[in-house]
């Protein structure tokens, strides 16, 4: 069992356009900054690595001490910060994200690129984390 | 690739692992030095580094070549040993700190990632971390598991001061005073020597010194000793240029007098005794210890039988005890004379003889499981390796091998593997592997925070060096490396750091980064006491609206704080919080558009001017050519918005709070700016301006004289938004330019808006401008005072039932000097408000309107054409003089149900005061809320026998549904009508009141007279007709409501032009 601590989608601008705290990881109040650093500094990695692979799912591509970076790499990079790894659930849980994403992304009143506020997309990604991660 | 000796790591192996002299000395010797500010062996330092030596040399196997760099490191024999941990700590931090120090003044942050970029790579990265990292390294001298630190040969010196100077040289190499390196067995106690005598000039002549240098080579062999002679100079005024010992002194004392008592000749000789004890004993003597050394272990190891026989013979120890740091190695066992070769072979550059020998020692260590030796071995043979340039890869894994050895020690081998890591990411760095190198600088960070802090920041370097620049990873290293300095309370190197990540985060919709760093930033400067600083860090998260509430309350708090600390109001232009809606701005300015009332500004302009077309002298339609040349108004005054001195602007401006706590935002106020009118000068002299103004010179200097401008309090709760309406009162003519806003937040920051920067969505109010840029929308002339009407309608009910009818009174007041006249009044509603006859003013209501007697009646619809058009012309002679007020009545009548806005424009002349304006309209605005009352509806039929009469039938229904009706009396409009009751009233309604949602239905008669009359022609009958029935008490005897006379009629009148019906009607009043 994982246990996440962070899910961020980030634009292709690299600009979060959905943050979430996934997973019972305690958060910490001194540190909510962490997830946000690891992850972003990740995306200098994933910048290199979707050229030279043609899979989505990139595992544990980066690692700050004992916490891991997987990306699921679309136009867009879905990024999970997680501390262990079962590499099933997480790939269900970008899969099925994914999915999601692509539904909100139907959404004529969403502007691809913009923050995802909607709350029930917020919902399912916590279902979803609580169901595979 | 290049050379690799030439690259950073090269040359900084060539400077570290060279051969080491022990050095030993007399008192007098050290203080024959002193004189010239330094220690013997700072004295001798700077001849040690050969860069040009050429010295031909063996290998092993007979090769012969040239050996062109060579380095000596001299030692003291007391320093001769490994460095106290907790003082080298020491000094590294004071190393840190003074760094700290020097590079927080000069800093110089580039605020953009491509400046950041385009600078050349040796100044973009900081070039103490040289200085650090072989500091480091050098924590790490005469380990006991490496050979090159062990010092090759010994150099006594005795002053030609001493006694017996000779006898002092034995002495000096007193095995009880030696390192405990040569006394425990680690190396070998017989090293080589070499005697030097030195003679001060100033103590005497040399000739003494020439005898004593007999006597020693006597005593010590002919080759091994020499005499040098310094302090030639006899005034000590010297002055060395490019002064070569001031590298080797580490602290700022001034290094001008160094060597003052030196002169070229003594320079000289010590240059050559360096080169020859190095050129003539240390390097033949090494050369002759690796050919011998050679010898041995080829005898013992090389070859088949051999190495079979050392397979068996490590297997057969196997199961010794396994001690932490495996066997202990004295220095005559094969295995150290093996790293001693490798060792010897390396400083001398023979690096595939020490490659081999390493490669044989490390599988023997590996075996014995003496593993930080195995770890010493295999760091030296990636270096190696890497100096031969051959493999890579090998040099790599033996690096890799060698740190994750080292550091399976445990803290024992920590620090060798940091020095290991540093070797390691160097290599890489030199390859152009900077992302690997970064690693491995992130993998040296262990306990030593300090020391971490150092690597984590080389690290970051790695990753903005890296093409293409990983700057995420950059960014996040310094923060990282930043976080670690502060742990160790250098918090300069911390505010350093973190600045540098600024620009990779500037404008980062990373969110909680950007706050992270600036308010550690700001908290940081706040530490140093630079608040100035710290408050402009600290306004980057002070809008933060995505954290959580405690961390809001944090940020705001320590900003606060930090303000106060200051001591000093700050003025900030882009404060956000609160935030304002630049496009809710709104301006309510008053020109000759006057409002009673804000209602009546924010009614559209379209309306007022539909309403106001007939009334006002349109200027442009009657004016042509001619005209506008004489016009009164300059074009430029056209063009700005005319408000008038001493009336109040208003300004309406949308503040939200976007935290979730509570801020408290005082003093409110607009920026404005009163300047005096440059058109007034030049139009003057054109002689086209009719402009009696007084000239009054401002400047925007005294401002508050000339302007007097509101202030508002208040405070907002999370994520609430509040309009704000403010003022500003210009008191002389003038330009005035509305600027922006300034507020204090929590009494202590101002905050400022400027309405200029975001012109966008501006909306003013009164615009009548169709292109003006926006700044123009904010400019006002300023004009002379004039007067202004006040209006006021008292007793107005906001809330009424229908066919509700009173008297009004407007009261307009003029609190000027000048008297206005010429007025008129002009109600969108005439259905609801009609202004009545100023004799009406006082009469008595209702009675005034009731039937008078001895009234004529004729003439009482003169009016009508009038308030059809219901423009209404205040009679010629009245005038509202100074400081007075006029009263007027109106009379209302709610006519039907709804919400009924009520739009009166009234419009006045006032003579001689202003050219520019010459009348003024007052707007009022009301709206009303009518309910319904009684509900009226009637049925007529012809009685089929009589053509003449018909059958009324009315019914009446309350309504409302609490108030209580007295229907009164019913009559008919028209005075042909007669009307009459069919039964009596009392039988219908006894109560004679109509509660509410009761209901009452009566029957009437109607006899049209002007039918039967026609041929009569009689006309005085008619004012005996009985045109009004009583529906009240029948006993009262009160006079009948007169429906023919004012105002009754006339909203009669009303009432039928809009509903476009030309039958009559009925009146009823009720109470």
């Amino acid at each position: 069992m994982t246990t996440a601590a962070c899910f961020i989608i980030a634009s292709r601008n690299d600009i979060p356009i959905y943050e979430a705290e996934v997973g019972s990881a305690a958060k910490r109040e001194d540190a909510a900054q962490l997830p946000q650093f690891i992850l972003q500094a990740a995306l200098d990695i994933v910048q290199d690595l979707a050229w030279t692979t043609s899979a989505m799912i990139l595992k544990t591509i980066d690692k700050f001490n004992d916490l891991v970076v997987s990306v699921y790499v679309t136009d867009d990079r879905f990024m999970l910060l997680h501390d262990s790894r079962s590499d099933d659930g997480i790939k269900s849980f970008f899969q099925e994200v994914h999915e999601l994403y692509i539904k909100s992304l139907l959404n004529p009143l969403y502007l691809p690129g913009s923050r995802i506020t909607s709350s029930h997309f917020n919902t399912k990604v916590g279902a979803l984390a609580r169901k595979y991660l | 690739m290049a050379d690799p000796a030439s690259t950073p790591l090269g040359k900084m192996l060539l400077e570290e692992i060279t051969p080491v002299v022990m050095v030993l000395c007399t008192p007098y010797v050290e203080e024959s030095c002193l004189k010239n500010g330094l220690s013997l062996i700072q004295l001798l330092s700077p001849f040690c580094d050969f860069t040009n030596i050429d010295v031909p040399v063996r290998t092993a196997s007979d090769q012969p070549y040239r050996l062109r760099k060579f380095k000596l490191r001299l030692f003291y024999s007391s320093d001769i040993r490994q460095p106290n941990l907790e003082v080298a700590k020491e000094r590294l931090k004071k190393v840190i700190t003074h760094v700290g120090e020097k590079n927080f003044l000069e800093s110089s942050d580039p605020s953009q990632v491509n400046n950041l970029l385009s600078r050349p790579e040796s100044e973009m990265l900081p070039s103490w971390f040289q200085f650090f990292n072989k500091e480091l390294v050098r924590t790490l001298s005469f380990s006991d598991h490496e050979a090159f630190d062990h010092p090759v040969a010994c150099l006594l010196v005795v002053s030609s001061k001493d006694d017996e100077p000779v006898n002092r040289f034995v002495d000096l190499f007193n095995t009880n005073k030696l390192p405990s390196l040569l006394n425990d067995g680690a190396m070998d106690p017989k090293i080589m020597k070499h005697y030097l005598l030195l003679h001060d000039n100033q103590d005497g002549p040399f000739n003494k010194a020439t005898k004593l240098l007999a006597d020693m080579r006597n005593a010590f062999g002919q080759n091994d000793c020499q005499i040098i002679c310094i302090n030639s100079s006899q005034d000590g005024k010297i002055h060395h240029q490019d002064n070569p010992w001031a590298p080797f002194k580490s602290d700022a004392l001034p290094t001008e007098n160094l060597g003052c008592f030196l002169n070229l000749d003594d320079l000289n000789e010590i240059k050559d005794f360096m080169q020859e004890l190095s050129s003539k004993h240390i390097i033949p003597y090494m050369e002759q210890k690796i050919r011998v050394l050679n010898q041995q272990v080829s005898a013992t190891r090389k070859g088949f039988r051999n190495q079979i026989k050392n397979l068996w013979w490590r297997k057969g120890k196997e199961d010794t005890i396994d001690t932490p740091n495996g066997p202990v190695y004295t220095f005559n066992s094969i295995e150290s004379q093996i790293r001693i070769l490798g060792d010897y072979a390396f400083m001398l550059g023979d690096y595939e003889l020490a490659l081999s020998n390493y490669r044989l020692i490390s599988t023997d260590y590996k075996l014995d499981k003496a593993w930080k030796r195995y770890a010493g071995v295999q760091e030296m043979m990636g270096l190696t390796y890497f100096l031969l340039d051959q493999s890579r890869k090998d040099a790599e894994y033996c690096m890799e091998n060698a740190f994750n050895t080292y550091l399976k020690l445990g803290s024992a081998g920590r620090r060798n593997a940091t020095r290991c890591g540093l070797w390691w990411a160097e290599m890489l760095k030199t390859r152009d592997q900077l992302k690997e190198a970064a690693t491995v600088y992130f993998r040296i960070c262990g306990e030593d925070t300090l020391h971490s802090a150092v690597m984590l920041e080389q690290a970051s370097f790695c990753y903005l060096l890296s093409k293409p620049p990983m700057l995420h990873k950059y960014g996040f290293h310094l923060v990282l490396s930043g976080d670690h300095y502060k742990k160790c309370d250098q918090i300069k190197h911390a505010i350093r750091t973190y600045r540098s990540a600024i620009p990779v985060y500037k404008g980062t919709t990373w969110s909680l980064i950007k706050d992270h760093v600036h308010f550690h930033i700001g908290q940081w400067y706040a530490l140093l006491g630079m608040y100035d600083v710290a408050v402009t860090h600290m306004l980057e998260v002070l809008a933060s609206t995505h954290q959580s509430k405690t961390m809001q309350e944090l940020f705001l708090r320590d900003f606060l704080q930090i303000v106060q600390k200051t001591g000093k109001t700050f003025e900030v232009l882009k404060l956000q919080l609160p935030v304002i809606n630049i496009s809710s701005l709104k301006v309510i300015f008053e020109d000759q558009r006057t409002n009673a009332s804000a209602a009546a500004a924010s009614v559209k302009e379209s309306l007022w001017r539909s309403l106001e077309e007939d009334m006002i002298p349109s200027s442009t339609a009657r004016s042509n050519w001619l005209e506008l040349q004489s016009k009164i108004i300059p074009r430029k005054y056209k063009e700005s918005n005319i408000c008038v001195a001493g009336e109040a602007l208003k300004v309406d401006i949308e503040f939200k709070n976007p935290l979730q706590i509570r801020i408290s935002v005082s003093s409110v106020s607009l920026m404005c700016e009163l300047s005096a009118n440059p058109e007034e000068d030049a139009n003057s002299s054109n002689n086209e301006v009719q402009n009696n103004e007084d000239r009054t010179s401002t400047s925007s200097g005294d401002i508050n004289s000339c302007l007097i401008l509101s202030e508002v309090d208040f405070s907002l709760e999370g994520g609430e938004t509040t309009v704000v309406q403010l003022t500003v009162t210009p008191r002389i003519e003038g330009i005035l330019k509305i600027v922006g806003v300034k507020w204090k937040l929590s009494s202590a920051v101002v905050g400022l808006c400027n309405f200029e920067f975001n012109p966008v969505n501006k909306r003013v109010v009164r615009g009548r401008r169709k292109q003006h840029s926006p700044s123009s929308d904010l400019k006002f002339l300023v004009i002379k005072s004039l007067p202004r009407l006040e209006g006021f309608i008292h007793s107005l009910p906001e809330k009424t039932y229908a066919g509700d009818l009173r008297p009004l009174v407007l009261e307009l007041s003029n609190q000027s000097k000048f008297p206005v006249k010429n007025l008129k009044m002009k109600i969108s509603n005439p259905r609801f408000l009609y202004a009545g006859n100023q004799k009406e003013l006082n009469a008595d209501f209702p009675a005034c309107l009731k039937k008078k007697m001895n009234v004529e009646k004729s003439g009482s619809h003169a009016n009508v054409n009038k308030t059809l058009q219901n423009l209404f012309h205040f009679p010629e002679d009245i005038s509202v003089q100074e400081e007075t007020s006029l009263s007027w009545p109106l009379w209302f009548h709610a006519a039907v149900p709804g919400s009924i806005p009520l739009y009166i424009t009234i419009y006045y002349e006032m003579e001689g005061v202003s050219s520019i304006m010459k009348y003024r309209t007052l707007r009022m605005h009301y709206n009303l809320q009518v309910l319904p009352s009684l509900d009226v509806s009637f049925q007529l039929s012809t009685r089929p026998s009589r053509s003449q009469e018909f059958l009324l039938r009315m019914d009446v229904v309350n309504k409302t549904s609490s108030e209580c009706f007295q229907v009164h009396q019913l009559s008919s409009v028209g005075q042909q009508w007669e009307i009459s009751l069919l039964q009596p009233v009392d039988s219908i309604l006894p109560s004679q009141s109509l509660f509410a949602g009761q209901s009452l239905l009566c029957f009437f008669m109607l006899k049209d007279h002007r039918r039967s009359s026609t041929s009569e022609d009689s006309i005085p009958s008619l004012s005996h007709i009985q045109s009004d029935v009583r529906l009240g008490p029948q006993d009262n005897s009160e006079a009948f409501f007169d429906v023919s006379s004012s105002p009754l009629a006339d909203f009669h009148d009303c009432e039928r032009s809009s509903q476009g019906m030309s039958s009559q009607g009925c009146e009823y009043k009720s109470f």
